[in-house]
């Protein structure tokens, strides 16, 4: 197992987001995690990325090195785009030489031009942005990967396009990821299986495999999957709307 | 290499191309003035080329190479003063909340005494020495760099702290990479304001503690109803302040800050 959480727990200003959660990620699975909006997703992502210690329960971190894409890109306006793939690189104290090469390699893999590494992000647009920012976190050749619904903002097409470069990396580098996400088609094309939290933070989460590989599935296999849990009674609270009253 | 010096040379022409829109407005004051002169005549305004005549004719002077000289260091130590323990304590009550609390009052103190009351203390505890014009600029522009300072460091993007956080950056990758490109863009506008307020402060001070520099000779030159003179030397420090903020600072910010250029859309660009 390369990540363990054990009944976690957390609350923000006494108003509990999650109870007794339990999660783990074995090596090389990728692990869609749903919910309707405010339900405390990005909450988990963040106790298991180590970014908020949980109130309660405990995480065990069996792995290298992590990296984290945001919802939004969060490149730094100041640094090229060949400067903001080389960040984690940098942090981790690679040297400049050994960074520009694999620099190249990652903005290859995400569709980069190496005529785009000169821009400043200012420059690029949003879908760019995001390749830059998957880049980014592939760069530090991470053995697990936390996504927090990275391609929220980008339109469908290039939304596909997105997950597939994420589904091949996760193939390719076996790394293992924690896929946050309340699109359930996006959930259903890139994971192993999914959770669903409710809203409620001792409601009970919902867990389902997803026949076939990432990547191998027929897109009318995901469909039908996508409608039959549509209708389903337990992913109702994905569906109906509602935000949850803070 | 090569394209980088290119590159160099390309922006330098157009920071020195960029001048003619700046003399222009240099040149309507020049106008209003020649305007004025004409109306009062001679005595009371001279005009602006017989004040050039005569700042041609102070600069080939010894005395006013000196008196030039020490009004200089004494600004330039004061701007170093101001700047460094301005912006030094502002970043902390940036990262500080109660570091915050207990400056904040402070600074609304100094920045409630009037300048004039700080020489007439300087004067008391100084003498005539350049050290109460030191004071004076440091007590006058510290605030400005404190605010922004403070304003830089409290404003810093948290989403990009828990971005570098995540990749396991340190504190001071973090400060060098994150916080400081930030806080420049705060400091810039609070630096040229202090670098134009060190020039005037300085002048101030001399003249009135009559401790040499060009406040002195502003001084001699008043008592002697030397009415071209007072003009030349009263140009001669605009010249200054000018050249401070546009042959030194704003290079640098531009240099610093090439990264917001890029995000203004094509024929915008300066």
């Amino acid at each position: 197992m390369r990540l363990v959480l054990e009944r976690v727990g957390h609350a923000f200003l006494g108003r509990a987001v999650l109870e007794d959660f339990d999660l783990s990620l074995a090596a090389g699975e990728v692990v869609a995690l749903l919910g309707p909006s405010g339900c405390g997703k990005t909450t988990v992502l963040q106790i298991a990325a180590g970014l908020l210690d949980p109130l309660r329960g405990r995480v065990q971190r069996h792995y290298r090195r992590h990296a984290v894409v945001f919802q939004e890109p969060r490149l730094l306006p100041w640094f090229t785009a060949h400067d903001n793939i080389a960040y984690g690189l940098r942090a981790a104290g690679v040297a400049r030489a050994e960074r520009a090469a694999i620099v190249a390699q990652r903005a290859q893999d995400v569709g980069l031009s190496l005529h785009d590494l000169d821009k400043y992000p200012a420059e690029l647009s949003g879908g760019m942005r995001q390749r830059v920012a998957v880049a980014r976190a592939l760069a530090v050749r991470p053995d697990m990967v936390y996504f927090d619904e990275p391609f929220t903002a980008v339109d469908v097409g290039l939304k596909r396009i997105l997950q597939d470069l994420v589904i091949e990396a996760a193939a390719r580098e076996q790394f293992s990821a924690l896929f946050v996400t309340h699109d359930l088609w996006e959930a259903v094309r890139v994971a192993h299986r999914l959770l669903l939290l409710p809203r409620r933070a001792d409601g009970p989460v919902v867990a389902r495999a997803i026949a076939g590989e990432p990547g191998r599935r027929r897109e009318r296999d995901i469909f039908a999957l996508v409608e039959a849990w549509s209708a389903d009674p337990a992913f109702r609270e994905l569906f109906d709307g509602r935000e949850s009253v803070h | 290499m090569v394209r980088r010096l290119i590159a160099f040379i390309g922006w330098a022409g157009r920071y020195v191309w960029s001048a003619w829109a700046g003399a222009c407005g240099l040149l309507c004051i020049a106008a209003a003035w020649q305007g004025a002169h004409e109306f009062y005549g001679s005595f009371v305004l001279p005009s602006p080329v017989e004040t050039l005549h005569e700042v041609a004719a102070i600069l080939r002077e010894p005395w006013f190479v000196r008196a030039a000289g020490e009004t200089a260091v004494r600004s330039l130590i004061g701007f170093a003063l101001a700047v460094g323990i301005g912006t030094l304590t502002g970043a902390i009550a940036g990262y500080s909340f109660a570091a915050m609390r207990l400056m904040r009052p402070i600074v609304t103190v100094i920045l409630g005494v009037p300048p004039i009351a700080w020489i007439v203390l300087a004067l008391i505890w100084f003498g005539s020495s350049g050290g109460s014009a030191v004071m004076t600029v440091v007590v006058a522009a510290l605030p400005i760099s404190f605010a922004g300072g403070l304003e830089g460091v409290a404003t810093r993007d948290r989403a990009l702290d828990a971005m570098a956080r995540s990749f396991g950056g340190g504190m001071w990758l973090r400060f060098r990479t994150l916080t400081l490109p930030h806080l420049i863009s705060y400091l810039f506008p609070a630096w040229t304001t202090t670098a134009g307020t060190a020039w005037k402060v300085t002048v101030m001070a001399e003249l009135l503690s009559n401790t040499g520099g060009i406040g002195g000779e502003l001084a001699t030159a008043r008592a002697l109803f030397d009415i071209p003179r007072v003009m030349a030397l009263i140009v001669a420090v605009v010249a200054f302040a000018l050249l401070t903020e546009y042959a030194l600072l704003h290079p640098l910010r531009d240099r610093l800050e090439r990264w917001r250029e890029a995000g203004l859309p094509w024929g915008v660009k300066r």
